[in-house]
């Protein structure tokens, strides 16, 4: 149980660090579109999905399951951030709310590939993840 | 960005994504189905968070570190908080169930979490 908690608060604390290394290193895009935050949302997920697939066929414990994909992915990925700066940008103009639309839909649609494809590449076809 | 406020992303980073295994933890001892409503409960409820404290504190919602609260709530404890990556892991394990299911958990996550963000600010502004 501590070692859980040492451990998501590690991977948690590294995981909004590497966001923050990640963000500055990616310009925003104009128009506002927030490509920072997709660039960390989708490289989370992809990573998340190959921990998941490790977890599952047992090449990583459950400790390392822990730290990286509960903390370190959970922690570089964020919704709260996602979300607000749609709905900001729905709010600001038509044109804005047109980039917040398209942002939305990049942001699931890749997601959802970044997801499979680090299911697959980790060998989760057959084990359940 | 000062060395003090990536600190401050740390510990707020370090201290949300505790807060999430937490409440992980109690909403699956106490709900047993298959659908996943914790990560659901945890993205809604830190979008209207972050919607209520940004207007209320009077951030711009590309601002993330000029302040320590900033730094350390909405950057580090907010982020660590919500998780992006999990929602869609839960989607693809929902697909294995019904493809369906994963679609909807999609447009209910995505609608739920516009509707409380904007919810939040709307509320600050009424109170502030």
């Amino acid at each position: 149980m501590i070692n859980t908690i040492i451990l998501v608060f590690v991977g948690g604390a590294m995981g909004a660090l590497i966001r923050e290394f990640l963000m500055i290193g990616v310009p925003p895009v104009a128009d506002g579109f927030p490509l920072d935050i997709l660039v960390a949302n989708i490289a989370a997920t992809f990573l998340l999905g190959l921990t998941a697939a490790f977890h599952a066929r047992k090449i990583v414990t459950d400790s390392v399951n822990t730290l990286v994909g509960t903390g370190i992915m959970g922690g570089l990925s964020t919704f709260s951030s996602f979300v607000y700066g749609a709905v900001v940008l729905i709010g600001a103009s038509v044109q804005s709310a047109l980039v917040a639309i398209l942002y939305l839909l990049v942001s699931v649609a890749l997601g959802y590939v970044a997801i499979t494809l680090g299911l697959r590449m980790g060998g989760a076809g057959s084990a359940r993840p | 960005m000062t060395p003090l406020d990536l600190a401050w992303v740390c510990l707020g980073g370090g201290l949300g994504s505790l807060l999430r295994w937490w409440v992980g933890r109690m909403v699956g001892e106490r709900y047993h189905g298959d659908l996943p409503v914790s990560t659901l409960l945890i993205n809604v409820s830190g979008a209207f968070v972050i919607g209520y404290l940004s207007v209320r504190l009077g951030v711009d919602w590309r601002d993330r570190y000029s302040t320590a609260v900033m730094a350390g709530l909405l950057t580090g404890g907010l982020g660590g908080y919500t998780t992006f990556s999990t929602m869609q892991l839960d989607a693809a394990t929902l697909t294995r169930q019904a493809p369906g299911r994963a679609v909807s958990y999609l447009v209910i996550s995505i609608g739920a979490g516009l509707a409380a963000a904007a919810l939040g600010a709307a509320l600050a502004h009424v109170s502030g």
